[in-house]
C-alpha cells in the first residue's frame, strides 16, 4: 500500500534517515520500533511528503509523489507533538480538519460525532482544547486523523505521555481500527505496545531498520533463549542426580524450547515452589541488535 | 479556494477568541485616535466648537442667575458654575478658557450688564490675554446675553417699574445733579415708569429689539488640504497601529503554528502550501479591512473626521492591507519561535512606524524626516489615507501610494513563502 525505497535524509551534518527501505501490505499494523532519535518521525514525514528525501522515493498504491492531494486524502497522520488549536473546542477541532479534507454537512457532522465518540470527549465537546487533559488530547489528536475515515493511517508515538487509562483507550481504538481493515503504521519507543498491536516491526536505531519481521520471527532470530526459573520447596538432598544447574534451592533454565524443558521438570520429582517462564521480548531483540536497551 | 477559506475562518475565529490579541488590534489603536485626537483637538476646552467658561455670580439675585442661564442656553459655550478662586484656578491650568463674573449690583440694574456709570463695570472676564480670538467671541456673546436679557425684562414691564422707580428715588437724593437734567432725567424715567405700568406684553414681545438682530446662518465648511481637527490626523494614524497590531498577531500565529505541530498537520492535508498561506493572507486581510472600517466608522460618526473622497479610502484601505499582508509573511519567517517573531516584528515595525509617521504626524515632521519616511511604507499608508481623508487627492495622485504599497506587499509576501518554504525542509 505504501513503500518506501531507500529513503535517506540529513539535516546539516546528522543524517536522519539513512537507507530505509519497507513497504506497508494492506490491512497490516507495522511498528516502527526504536529510541527517540532512531529517525521513526523523520521516516514518517518523508512517507507523506511533509519532507523531501535526499535520497529515494517513497510509493503509494504503487505511484510516486505523496504529496498529491489524492494521495493526502487516503492517509491520516497522527503526529507526535499534540497537533491541535488550543484556543477551538473539541467539536471544532474536529469540523476543522474534517473541512480540510472537502467534508461538509451531514457526513462531516457524522464524522465529527464518531471522533468525539472515539475520542471519549462527547460530554466535554463543546469545551476548548486547552482546559483538556494530556490523555483527552492525545486520544483527539488521533481522532483529527481520523476525522476523514482515511484507508491508512500513520500514527507516531500516539501515547507518549499518557496516563495508563488514555494509554488503553488508545489501543481499544487502534485495534478496533485494525479489525476494520485499516492499514496502520504505528511508531512506538515501547516494546510492549509494538507486541501487543503489531503483526510486523521494524527494529530502527540510528536511522536504519536492523531488523524487520514478524514479532514472533524477530525474538526468534534475534531474542535468545527463553528463562525458566524454578524454585523447590526444599533443597535437594542429591543435587549431582539433577540435570540442571541447582543453586540452593533454584534452578535456572536457558533454553530456546521452554514447553519441553518445563514438561521434564515437572516429570523430575522435584518439589517445585515456584516456576516462572520468561520469553524473550523485542527488548532483548533490541539489545541483541545494538547493544544497547530501548530507553538508554 | 474552499480550503483558503477554511484556513481564514479558523484564523478568525482564534483570533476573536484571543483578547490580548484584540486589544492590540482594535482596542489600542482607538485609544491612541481618540486619547491624542483630544489632546491635540483641546479637549479639555470643551466639545467641538464651543468655548469652556466658568460663570462666577458674586451678585446671587434673580437678575444674575438669569443672565448665567442665558449663558448656559447659548450652543456657543459650555458653561460651569464656580467659586471666583477655582475659576481662577482652572483658567489658569487651561482647563477653561476663560471665567465670567457677575457683580454685585447687576439685578438692581434695570440695564444689567449694560448699565453706564462712573462704578466698577458689572462683568468681569478672566481670560488668559493670548487667546484674543476667544476673547473676542466670547465678548460678542456676553453682548448678546445682556441684549436677551434686556428684552426679556421688557417682556415683563411690571418687573422693570421697581429698579425705574429706585432708580427716580436715588436722581432725586442725588445732590450734584444740574437741575435742567434733573428734570430732563425725572421726565424720562416717569415716562419710562407710566409705559411700563400701562404697555401690554405681547405689544412688546412684537417689537423691533425682541428678537435682536435677524442673521441668517449659512454653512460653508472648510476646504483645502488641511486637516479639520486632530482626529483626522490620529485617526489615519490609529488605522497604521490597527495594521500593525494585525501583522504582529497574524506574524505570531503562523510561527505558533509551527511551533504547535498544527502548520505540519496542516501541511499533511490536500491543501497545497500556497493555500495554507493564502488562508493565513486572508484571514489578515480581512482582519486588516474590519479594524480599519471600524476605525473610519468611529472617525467618522463620533468624532467628525472627513471622509473627502471614499472610493479613495476604499484603495488607500485595499492597498495597505494588501501591503501588511506581505510584510505579515515576511517577518512569520524572522525567527523559531513566537518571541523572536515577536522581538523582531515590533523591532521592525516600530521603526517604520516611527519613520513612516506612525508616531510623529507626517505634517508635523521637518523636511528631512519627511525624505527619511519615504523608506517607510507605513508613511505611504498615511499618506494614501490622508488623501483620501482630508487632503483632497484625487485618483491620479492616489495611484504612487498605492502603486508602493502594492509592491511592497508582493515583495513581502514572495519573501515570505520562499523563506517558509525553505524553513519547511
Amino acid at each position: 500500500m505504501i513503500e518506501a525505497r531507500g529513503l535517506r535524509k540529513s539535516f546539516g551534518a546528522i543524517t536522519a534517515v539513512d537507507g530505509v527501505s519497507f513497504a506497508l501490505r494492506r490491512g497490516e499494523t507495522f511498528g516502527l520500533l526504536g529510541p527517540n532519535g532512531a529517525g521513526k518521525t523523520t521516516t514518517i514525514l518523508l512517507l507523506v511528503g511533509g519532507l523531501s528525501p535526499d535520497q529515494g522515493e517513497v510509493l503509494v498504491d504503487g505511484a510516486a509523489d505523496p504529496t498529491r492531494p489524492g494521495v493526502r486524502r487516503a492517509i491520516g497522520v497522527a503526529p507526535q507533538s499534540l497537533s491541535l488549536y488550543g484556543e477551538l473546542t473539541g467539536e471544532e477541532n474536529l469540523e476543522f480538519f474534517g473541512r480540510l479534507y472537502g467534508i461538509e454537512g451531514r457526513t462531516l457532522q457524522e464524522r465529527v460525532a464518531r471522533g468525539l465518540a472515539l475520542a471519549g470527549l462527547e460530554s466535554r465537546r463543546g469545551d476548548r482544547v486547552r482546559t483538556y487533559s494530556g490523555g483527552m488530547q492525545r486520544r483527539l489528536n488521533l481522532a483529527c486523523a481520523l476525522v476523514h475515515d482515511p484507508p491508512l493511517l500513520l500514527l507516531d508515538e500516539p501515547t507518549v505521555g499518557v496516563d495508563p487509562q488514555s494509554r488503553n483507550h488508545i489501543f481499544d481504538s487502534i485495534e478496533a481500527l485494525r479489525r476494520d481493515g485499516r492499514t496502520i503504521l504505528y511508531t512506538t519507543h515501547y516494546m510492549e505496545e509494538a507486541e501487543r498491536l503489531c503483526d510486523r516491526v521494524a527494529i530502527m536505531d540510528h536511522g536504519k531498520i536492523l531488523a524487520l519481521d514478524s514479532v514472533d520471527r524477530l525474538i526468534e532470530l534475534h531474542g535468545g533463549p527463553a528463562v525458566i526459573d524454578a524454585v523447590l520447596a526444599q533443597a535437594p538432598e542429591d543435587p549431582s542426580g539433577i540435570p540442571w544447574r541447582v543453586e540452593g534451592t533454584s534452578i535456572r533454565i536457558e533454553t530456546d524450547r521452554p514447553l519441553e524443558e518445563v514438561a521434564r521438570l515437572a516429570s523430575a520429582g522435584l518439589p517445585l515452589a515456584t516456576l516462572n517462564v520468561r520469553r524473550p521480548d523485542l527488548e532483548a531483540v533490541f539489545l541483541a541488535l545494538t547493544g544497547r536497551r530501548l530507553r538508554d | 479556494m474552499r480550503g483558503v477559506l477554511t484556513v481564514a475562518r479558523k484564523d478568525l475565529r482564534l483570533l476573536a477568541r484571543d483578547r490580548a490579541g484584540l486589544f492590540w488590534v482594535v482596542g489600542f489603536p482607538l485609544l491612541m485616535a481618540t486619547l491624542f485626537g483630544a489632546i491635540f483637538g483641546g479637549g479639555g476646552e470643551g466639545g467641538r466648537g464651543s468655548l469652556a467658561i466658568a460663570v462666577v455670580d458674586e451678585d446671587g439675585t434673580a437678575g444674575s442667575r438669569a443672565f448665567a442661564a442665558q449663558l448656559e442656553k447659548s450652543e456657543a459655550l459650555e458653561v460651569k458654575k464656580l467659586a471666583r478662586a477655582e475659576a481662577v484656578d482652572q483658567v489658569r491650568k487651561g482647563k477653561l478658557v476663560a471665567y465670567v463674573a457677575v457683580g454685585k449690583g447687576y439685578g438692581d440694574s434695570p440695564w444689567g450688564a449694560l448699565a453706564g456709570g462712573q462704578g466698577e463695570p458689572l462683568l468681569e472676564v478672566g481670560i488668559d490675554p493670548s487667546r484674543s480670538a476667544e476673547a473676542g467671541y466670547l465678548q460678542g456673546i456676553l453682548m448678546e446675553a445682556s441684549f436677551r436679557l434686556l428684552t426679556d425684562r421688557f417682556a415683563d414691564p411690571k418687573s422693570l417699574q421697581e429698579p425705574v422707580r429706585k432708580s427716580i428715588a436715588e436722581m432725586e437724593g442725588t445732590s450734584g445733579l444740574p437741575p435742567a437734567q434733573r428734570q430732563v432725567l425725572k421726565g424720562f424715567l416717569g415716562d419710562l415708569d407710566r409705559f411700563l405700568g400701562a404697555v401690554d406684553p405681547g405689544t412688546v414681545k412684537q417689537g423691533p429689539a425682541a428678537s435682536g438682530p435677524r442673521i441668517k446662518t449659512v454653512a460653508v465648511e472648510r476646504k483645502g488640504s488641511e486637516p479639520r481637527s486632530a482626529y483626522e490626523v490620529t485617526f489615519p494614524q490609529a488605522i497604521i497601529w490597527g495594521l500593525l497590531g494585525c501583522v504582529s498577531t497574524f506574524a505570531i500565529s503562523i510561527v505558533t503554528e509551527r511551533v504547535n505541530g498544527t502548520y505540519l498537520r496542516l501541511r499533511l492535508s490536500p491543501l497545497s502550501r500556497g493555500e495554507i498561506l493564502g488562508g493565513k493572507a486572508v484571514a489578515c486581510f480581512a482582519a486588516s479591512c474590519g479594524v480599519v472600517l471600524l476605525l473610519l466608522l468611529v472617525g467618522r460618526l463620533l468624532f467628525g473626521v472627513r471622509l473627502e473622497n471614499p472610493a479613495g479610502v476604499l484603495l488607500a484601505l485595499v492597498c495597505s492591507a494588501l501591503c501588511f499582508v506581505g510584510i505579515m509573511m515576511f517577518l512569520s519567517t524572522l525567527g523559531k519561535t513566537q518571541q523572536s517573531v515577536a522581538g523582531a516584528g515590533w523591532a521592525i515595525l516600530l521603526v517604520m512606524s516611527m519613520l513612516g509617521g506612525g508616531m510623529i504626524p507626517l505634517i508635523a515632521m521637518p523636511g528631512w524626516m519627511r525624505a527619511v519616511a519615504s523608506f517607510s511604507p507605513v508613511k505611504w499608508a498615511v499618506l494614501s489615507m490622508e488623501g483620501a481623508i482630508w487632503r483632497g487627492f484625487g485618483f491620479r495622485e492616489m495611484l504612487l501610494p498605492s502603486a508602493i504599497l502594492l509592491a511592497v506587499g508582493a515583495a513581502g509576501f514572495a519573501l515570505g513563502v520562499v523563506r517558509l518554504r525553505r524553513a519547511d525542509g
